[in-house]
């Protein structure tokens, strides 16, 4: 059975501006799902209807198989700015995310706050403020935080919009080497093609507003599962990223005539 | 280290502008460039201070002044953090309020003296009231939109790592706006000494602005002046106390 689900689900904001045609996905377990599109295309919005921030208009959105209504521990999200409590040092942040679980005493709930810290890298700036870090490090506070509350579903928000291109790969390859250690069932949502084609299980690319899927690309099929930098010069994934370009191309022209 | 030398700078800065302006002063006055009976120099102006705190209670005045400003500014803030929070967080209570908040914000405080005294007499309850209402409907409307300005962003990662709405005011709010929160309240603290120098003059028997007054009258300009400046270091030494505090403790901004 598939893990997260959508059917049907579609969004028109107030005063009748349709955001989201109805849509349907159903994603595996342990599945990292790009959503790439255009700025403002609706993609955003389709992952908060997920997240239960925003409501839906239409359908449903379905976690093994039980239809989810407002937002909780089990759909945790990154967002590009604002993504770690400045007022919490690092270490503060990561335990806030253990804070409403109650699957996990007190002792265990420290377990998991060193854990994920450790996992990211940051175990030694567990007493650093968020602003005393990098933009890169901030994010992977928010990401541990996340792992932390026991999310089964990671949305993320273009979470490496704001980092130079530096940072954003480091970034990537140690997503992905979070993906290896413990899969998680993540949906990316981005406009940048490359980090789709480079992160993603699948790509699935929208059209302008009202987001419709213009194509879905199964990555797997084309680099298989294990990426690495040498992935990103291989003759497959320039291939793969002028397809995905061609799209985003397509969905531009089809907005200007 | 770099944060230091600077602040050291703006110190040193600060303190020769300050000592320059008195050199001026000084020198204007004694050269009778300005008349001493309106504009006394600086060194007058300390005499004067020095005998009205040895022989007029000086600092009694200023103690009993201070002891107003902060019963009225604990009272104005007690009312409007909590109720600035409500009409900030609950749209409804927000629309209701707002008006009447607007409203009162801009009557002038001594234009409603006459009325204070009628309810109030002239004892301690008028000043508390003048100055309760100087800085409540000010200090109210600065805390809601405090609030409002919450970026939404946390809110919605604290609900989606499980914090219960309820518990969104104690999570989210109240720490990513005390920043903001502290500062409008030692702006607020300020507004309370004008209001209070305005409610000494009309109604008291106490405080600085009632010994400022009574000094006017019989013209000893030295003492009024002497008087102004002793609420000038009262406001500057609380403002400073309460800026450092604030650097110390929301140290996590500037790390």
């Amino acid at each position: 059975m598939s893990r997260l689900r959508f059917e049907q689900v579609a969004k028109t904001f107030h005063g009748g501006i349709e955001a989201v045609a109805p849509f349907d996905l159903a994603i595996d377990s342990g599945e990292l799902i790009a959503f790439l599109g255009p700025s403002g295309c609706g993609k955003t919005t389709l992952m908060r209807m997920a997240g239960g921030l925003e409501t839906l208009s239409g359908g449903q959105v379905l976690l093994d198989g039980e239809k989810l209504g407002g937002p909780d521990r089990r759909r945790g999200m990154v967002f590009q700015s604002y993504s770690s409590f400045p007022w919490l040092t690092v270490g503060e942040n990561v335990a806030y995310g253990t804070r409403y679980r109650r699957d996990l005493d007190t002792q265990q709930k420290r377990e998991q706050r060193d854990r994920y810290l450790e996992l990211v890298g940051l175990t030694e700036f567990a007493d650093a403020w968020p602003a005393a870090l990098s933009g890169g490090m901030r994010q992977r506070v928010a990401i541990a935080r996340t792992l932390a509350a026991g999310s089964q579903v990671l949305l993320m928000d273009e979470p490496f919009g704001a980092l130079d291109a530096q940072r954003r790969e480091a970034l990537q390859l140690e997503l992905l080497a979070l993906q290896r250690q413990e899969p998680r069932t993540i949906v990316f949502v981005t406009h940048d093609v490359e980090e789709a084609a480079f992160l993603a299980d699948r790509v699935i690319v929208f059209t302008r507003r009202p987001a419709r899927v213009l194509a879905e690309v199964d990555v797997n099929a084309r680099l298989g599962r294990e990426r690495t930098l040498d992935t990103r010069d291989s003759p497959a994934f320039f291939a793969l990223r002028n397809e995905l370009l061609a799209f985003v191309r397509a969905t531009a022209e089809e907005h200007a005539s | 280290m770099r944060a230091n030398a600077s602040a050291g700078y703006k110190v040193g800065v600060g303190a020769a502008s300050v000592a320059l302006l008195f050199l001026a002063w000084e020198l204007s006055s004694r050269s009778g460039l300005t008349s001493a009976r309106f504009l006394p120099p600086p060194s007058a102006v300390a005499a004067a201070w020095w005998q009205m705190v040895t022989e007029q209670s000086l600092l009694f005045h200023a103690g009993v002044s201070t002891l107003r400003v902060w019963a009225a500014f604990l009272l104005a803030a007690g009312m409007a953090i909590p109720i600035g929070i409500l009409m900030g967080s609950v749209r409804v209570i927000g629309a209701a309020l707002e008006p009447i908040v607007d409203f009162v914000r801009y009557l002038p405080v001594p234009a409603l003296v006459p009325l204070s005294i009628i309810w109030f007499g002239v004892g301690e309850e008028t000043k508390i009231f003048l100055l309760w209402l100087g800085t409540f409907f000010q200090l109210v409307l600065l805390v809601s939109d405090d609030v409002r300005r919450v970026p939404f962003e946390y809110h919605e990662a604290a609900a989606t790592l499980g914090s219960p709405s309820w518990r969104r005011l104690t999570d989210v709010s109240l720490p990513a706006m005390l920043p903001t929160l502290v500062d409008n309240l030692r702006i607020s603290l300020g507004w309370c000494w004008t209001y209070l120098i305005i409610a000494e003059i009309v109604a008291a028997d106490s405080g600085l602005g009632f010994v400022i007054w009574r000094a006017r009258r019989f013209l000893k300009t030295p003492e009024v002046m002497a008087g102004v400046v002793t609420i000038g270091i009262i406001g500057l030494a609380t403002d400073q106390l309460v800026r450092a505090a604030h650097r110390r403790r929301f140290r996590y901004l500037a790390p």
